[in-house]
């Protein structure tokens, strides 16, 4: 079947009203659960899985992919408005989204962010059909060592990022990889500032970090503040579209991010966070005036959004081709094939064609529904702020609690959560950066784990990374990164003592 | 007023909690019963739940609930059962490791499997096969330990972490071959199959159901397999036990069982066994068991209590020899 082919048969297959539906339900689905804080994806696709056992192995997953991809729409409301990422994607989108909205442009935050995620998942649906192939054999290509060296750079590219003082973006990213120290060590089995907790042993919750860092802390600082209703009350639905200026602005920082987000999502693993990190590090490096960054600049959520939005389009390329799940949520969805007795793997694309041309119209499909859907809910979205904060921020904490235990269904993350709340309150004070923590929570574990795993794979021998050509390009741009203000402070003083 | 009411409640609670051992023993269950998993929904022990709970809650005329509680490689479910227990409708569900190695991996579990655990039946057991890249030189069991042997570590395996099946596994095999192989530990089969199609490292023991999917794709070969009789999942792989100078009573198996928290009414239990060993009398249970990688093998309570007891035993000695390098 050629990609045309295969291209009208999926929209073929999925039109039919029987499929149809699904997708609906699963796009819709999503973008409350991405709006609701704490709640995501993974937490609704556990909750849809034994519904599927009475529907078509296809509807199923066009469904649950829905759910996926439409919690990356509505992740980003949530986060523009209340400063409450659900994910550490949508964390990014805090640093600009909020600010804007701070400044009575909530609405063209939210269509930016909209018209972001459209943007970047047409590109990854792209990539995907024609790339397939190629974006699976790179997922296999990707060794221990590659993927230590790719995420040291996106540590090294992203840590200055949501702060004006390189040493507090360090000083978060530091007590991030920390963090992540908590629990087993994969490598040696030895359990690390556990303190006797069996739920610390798969370390600390990343739901719980991100909710309470973000969303209690940001809950108490309002408690505090009582001028922020003033606030609210001045952001206004007067403006929901952007100007002709912000479009400009907008359009190139989309097709990047699209194209950061198509490559890192194929990659099994943390695609889609490191991809809405490094976009946001580019746009604010080779942009004008750098110093808009993080007071509301459009380009600081145009680019992020297209670019995890992509990669959750992408993800699926080795999940499809190869049956390998990259990431926990993926597995989940292969475990809704294996109840209806699919084996995932290399030749389910041969096997059972309508299952990948299927999925990919439906992920046409589906956008387009997200789009027409959110585009009308923006001003209802902005409304929300209108509710008085006393009536908002209960609701929210209540939300959140119960995203929390969705999760693991532990008394202990609800406990945790409000403790790291209200250090996170404290970093806020310092004026520390939360999203750079996540980063490094998040990061943290897999560099280790890897680096670990590529010395012990190498027997000790660090020439692994110069002499596999990934790893070997990823650390170049790694040191050209750390060279390149030392080169810039250097050339500016040869410049001062030339006058 | 108050006073008076309070007493009244407190007489009503009185008369109800001493009718509720009267209750267990003659019309159980009462209410609908939960089963705590230790692994998230979608995963393969959740999947061997639901499929039982779903036949089981049809014969117990009460709704069952799986509750889900990832963590830990299992010990978070059983925690969570023995934490809402002694209410006479809350079970559980775990596979071998929880009950069986986890007491030595672990600072803490927190449970005393002899003292905490009540076996209800054995559910299914899976074999694990020995697969390596269909690149690889390597094509039987003879040629892949006479690669491992040619000094140690010659070759490194991948597993699903330290200690588990795969891992002990894998020890046990090479103490068995007299060989020394270099242990990568993963997280996920998917990580370790990424790793073998990558040719980063040079075999792995993994679950059939894993394996399978890539040699029907032609991208990997199983070169044996741990189970003591051939597995109807994948019956032309040749039996490890036996073969290439490995012992004839060599077995590995993960196993996946039904377990009830200590207190729980001998009743009850006995109950639980009969029904769940008859819903494996429909031949569809056992091929929807296979179909997913299972083999289904229920047994009595006293089975499951002697299964766990060996395999403390074997999977002890395992783990005193890896300990020791």
């Amino acid at each position: 079947m050629t990609t045309w082919e295969g291209l009208l048969f999926g929209i073929g297959f999925v039109t039919q009203p029987e499929v149809l539906i699904y997708c609906v339900l699963g796009v819709v689905l999503g973008t409350f659960v991405g709006v609701l804080p704490g709640i995501g994806a993974m937490a609704a696709i556990s909750l849809l899985l034994p519904i599927t056992y009475y529907v078509t192995p296809e509807a199923a997953l066009i469904m649950l992919a829905g759910v996926y991809y439409g919690a990356q729409y509505g992740g980003a409301v949530a986060s523009i408005l209340l400063r409450l990422p659900g994910t550490p994607q949508s964390a990014v989108t805090t640093l600009d989204g909020y600010p804007m909205a701070q400044s009575g442009r909530a609405g063209v935050a939210l269509f930016t962010a909209m018209a972001s995620s459209f943007v970047g998942s047409v590109i990854g649906i792209l990539v995907l059909v024609m790339l397939a192939g190629w974006l699976s054999r790179a997922a296999t290509a990707f060794g221990a060592a590659d993927y230590a060296a790719m995420m040291i750079l996106g540590l090294v590219a992203a840590s200055t990022i949501g702060t004006a003082r390189p040493a507090k973006g360090f000083a978060m990213v530091t007590l991030g990889l920390l963090l992540g120290c908590i629990g087993t060590d994969v490598n040696s089995g030895a359990q690390r500032f556990t303190f006797g907790q069996t739920e610390l042993l798969d370390g600390i919750n990343l739901v719980a970090l991100a909710m309470g860092l973000f969303g209690v802390a940001e809950v108490i600082a309002n408690v505090r503040n009582p001028d922020r209703q003033s606030v609210a009350e001045r952001i206004g639905l007067r403006r929901l579209m952007p100007r002709r200026d912000d479009l400009r602005r907008m359009a190139f920082p989309m097709l990047r991010g699209s194209a950061l987000g198509s490559f890192f999502g194929a990659l099994p693993g943390t695609g889609s966070t490191l991809s809405s990190f490094l976009s946001y590090s580019m746009e604010r490096r080779i942009a004008r005036q750098p110093e808009r960054f993080g007071k509301g600049a459009v380009e600081g959520v145009a680019g992020p959004e297209s670019a995890n939005n992509s990669a959750a389009i992408t993800a699926f390329a080795p999940t499809l081709t190869l049956g390998i799940p990259g990431d926990p949520i993926m597995a989940l969805m292969l475990g809704a094939l294996v109840i209806h007795g699919i084996q995932p793997g290399p030749m389910m694309l041969e096997a059972r064609p309508e299952m990948f041309w299927g999925l990919v119209a439906s992920f046409g499909i589906g956008n387009l529904l997200l789009l027409i859907l959110n585009l009308p809910l923006i001003g209802i979205w902005v409304a929300m702020l209108r509710i008085p904060f006393n009536y908002l921020y209960p609701a929210i904490l209540v939300f959140l609690c119960l995203g929390v235990y969705s999760v693991r269904g532990l008394t202990f993350d609800i406990v945790a959560v409000a403790g790291i709340g209200l250090a996170g309150y404290l970093l806020a004070i310092a004026k520390f950066s939360p999203a750079l923590l996540l980063l490094g929570f998040v990061l943290g574990p897999l560099i280790e784990t890897n680096l670990r795993r590529a010395f012990l794979i190498s027997r000790g021998d660090p020439m692994v990374f110069l002499e596999r050509p990934i790893a070997a390009g990823f650390v170049v741009a790694t040191v050209v990164l750390l060279l390149l203000p030392l080169w810039q402070a250097w050339r500016r003083r040869s410049a001062h003592e030339l006058q | 007023m108050r006073f008076i009411f309070t007493r009244q409640v407190a007489l009503v609670g009185a008369v109800a909690i001493t009718a509720v051992p009267a209750f267990g023993q003659d019309s159980w269950p009462t209410a609908p019963v939960r089963v705590f998993v230790g692994f998230p929904a979608g995963s393969s022990p959740d999947t061997l739940a639901r499929i039982v709970t779903d036949e089981l809650a049809e014969r117990l005329g009460q709704p069952i609930v799986i509750e889900n509680r990832p963590g830990a490689g299992g010990v978070i479910g059983v925690q969570q059962m023995l934490v809402s227990a002694a209410d006479g409708h809350t079970f559980g569900t775990t596979i071998n490791g929880t009950l069986t190695t986890a007491q030595r991996m672990m600072d803490s579990t927190g449970f005393d499997v002899a003292e905490d655990i009540i076996p209800v039946t054995l559910i299914a057991t899976s074999p694990l096969v020995l697969a390596v890249s269909a690149d690889s030189d390597i094509d039987d069991l003879e040629s892949f330990i006479a690669a491992a042997g040619v000094e140690p570590e010659a070759i490194a395996y991948g597993s699903v972490g330290q200690g588990s099946g795969a891992h002990l596994t894998a020890e046990l095999f090479a103490a068995e071959a007299g060989v020394s192989m270099l242990h990568v530990p993963f997280t996920s089969y998917a990580e370790v199959t990424t790793s073998i199609l990558g040719n980063e490292i040079d075999a792995g023991f993994m679950a059939p159901s894993a394996a399978l999917p890539f040699v029907e794709a032609g991208t990997m070969r199983m070169l044996g397999i741990t189970s003591s009789e051939p597995f109807a999942g994948a019956p032309d792989v040749p039996l490890i036990a036996g073969n290439a100078g490995l012992p004839d009573d060599f077995r590995a198996e993960l196993w996946n069982a039904f377990i009830a928290p200590a207190g729980t009414d001998a009743a009850v239990i006995e109950r639980l066994n009969t029904e769940i060993v008859e819903i494996f009398n429909d031949p569809a249970i056992h091929a929807q068991f296979l179909a997913i990688g299972w083999q289904a093998a229920p047994g009595s309570a006293d089975d499951l209590r002697q299964r766990i007891a060996d395999d403390t035993a074997m999977w002890g000695g395992v783990i005193d020899r890896v300990q020791a390098q």
